[in-house]
C-alpha cells in the first residue's frame, strides 16, 4: 500500500526540517514547497493527502494559498493544517474562513502535530 | 446564553454582534487557560480542540481553558495542552480565587471533525476531546449547562468571565 503523502509549505528551513523529522518517523512521503505559489503548484501536481501550510510566506501567503486550493476541484477537499506563530493565531478566524481544517502553533509540538495529522488522515 | 435561563445543553449562542465594551479583552491560545475575578471577554479559536468554560454564579467568577489533546498519558511534557491537566488546573485556579466546586457550572465548545468521511467515527480527535471533558466534569459533579460541540466547522468563541455567557461563531 502506497504511503501517505504530505506537502510541507514553509519558507523556513528550520521549520521544514523539524516537520520532516517528526513526520518521517511515521513513514509519510514528504513533498516540499518554499512559498505559497510553489505550494499551490505542487499541491496540484502531486495531489498530497494532507498539507501543512505556513502563514507568512513570500509570493503568496498561506491564507491566500488555501483559498486558491479550495477553489480548485482537484484540491478542494485535501485536509490543510496551518502552521502559525502565536501572534498570527489571532488571525486564524481568516484561516478557517479561507478553508483550512486545523492549526498548530510554533514552536511545533511533535505529539500535537502527529496526532492532528493522523486524525485528519484517519490513521 | 444567560446563566439564569433554563439549562439547555444543546443550545448555543449565535454570534451576531457581541458587546464586549465593559470587559477587558483577552485572546486565549491553545494550551492556555485563564480565570479571573475581573470582567474579561476571552476569545479563542477552536477546531478539533475543546474549550471548557467554568463559572461560579454565586461569586460571579469564571475561567476557560483551551486544550488540544484529550489526556496526558505520560508521553511528552504534562501541560494544559491535555484535557485532564487543563481542566484540573482551571479548577485549581478557580478554587484559589474563592470559587466552590459545588457551585460551578460548565459550558463546552469545540471538538469539530472537519473531515466528512470520518464524522461517524467515534475515535476522531474532536470527539475524544469532548469525551475527555464530559468524563472529567461528570466525575467532578460539575453540570454542563450549555455546549456547542462536534460538527464540521471551526468556531470562534467569546466567553465572559463575570456572567458566564458565551457566544459562538461557526467559521
Amino acid at each position: 500500500m502506497a504511503s501517505r503523502k504530505i506537502l510541507l509549505v514553509d519558507d523556513s528551513e528550520t521549520i521544514l526540517q523539524m516537520e520532516q523529522m517528526i513526520l518521517q518517523r511515521d513513514g509519510y512521503e514528504l513533498v516540499i514547497a518554499r512559498d505559497g505559489e510553489e505550494g499551490v503548484a505542487k499541491a496540484l501536481a502531486t495531489q498530497p493527502d494532507l498539507i501543512l501550510m505556513d502563514v507568512v510566506m513570500p509570493k503568496l501567503d498561506g491564507f491566500a494559498a488555501v483559498k486558491r486550493l479550495r477553489e480548485n476541484a482537484q484540491t478542494s477537499a485535501v485536509p490543510i493544517v496551518m502552521v502559525t506563530t502565536q501572534s498570527e493565531a489571532t488571525a486564524m478566524e481568516c484561516g478557517y474562513e479561507s478553508g483550512c481544517n486545523d492549526y498548530v502553533i510554533k514552536p511545533i509540538d511533535s505529539l500535537e502535530l502527529i496526532t492532528k495529522v493522523r486524525n485528519l488522515l484517519g490513521d | 446564553m444567560h446563566p439564569a435561563t433554563k439549562p439547555n445543553p444543546n443550545q448555543s449562542d449565535a454570534v451576531l454582534e457581541v458587546n464586549n465594551s465593559a470587559h477587558e479583552k483577552l485572546y486565549l491560545h491553545p494550551g492556555q487557560l485563564f480565570a479571573s475575578r475581573q470582567s474579561h471577554a476571552v476569545t479563542t479559536i477552536l477546531g478539533s480542540c475543546v474549550a471548557v468554560c467554568l463559572w461560579d454564579p454565586v461569586r460571579k467568577i469564571g475561567g476557560i481553558n483551551h486544550y488540544l489533546l484529550p489526556a496526558f498519558t505520560g508521553d511528552g511534557v504534562a501541560s494544559p495542552r491535555f484535557g485532564n491537566i487543563a481542566i484540573a488546573e482551571l479548577l485549581e485556579q478557580l478554587t484559589a480565587l474563592g470559587c466552590r466546586k459545588r457551585d460551578l457550572q460548565a459550558k463546552l465548545f469545540g471538538g469539530a471533525c472537519v473531515i466528512a468521511a470520518f464524522r461517524n467515527r467515534t475515535n476522531h480527535l474532536g470527539w475524544e476531546n469532548i469525551q475527555s471533558a464530559e468524563k472529567i466534569l461528570g466525575r467532578e459533579e460539575i453540570p454542563v449547562v450549555g455546549k456547542d460541540t462536534g460538527g464540521d466547522k471551526g468556531r470562534k468563541l467569546i466567553f465572559h468571565t463575570d456572567d458566564g455567557s458565551a457566544w459562538v461563531k461557526r467559521l
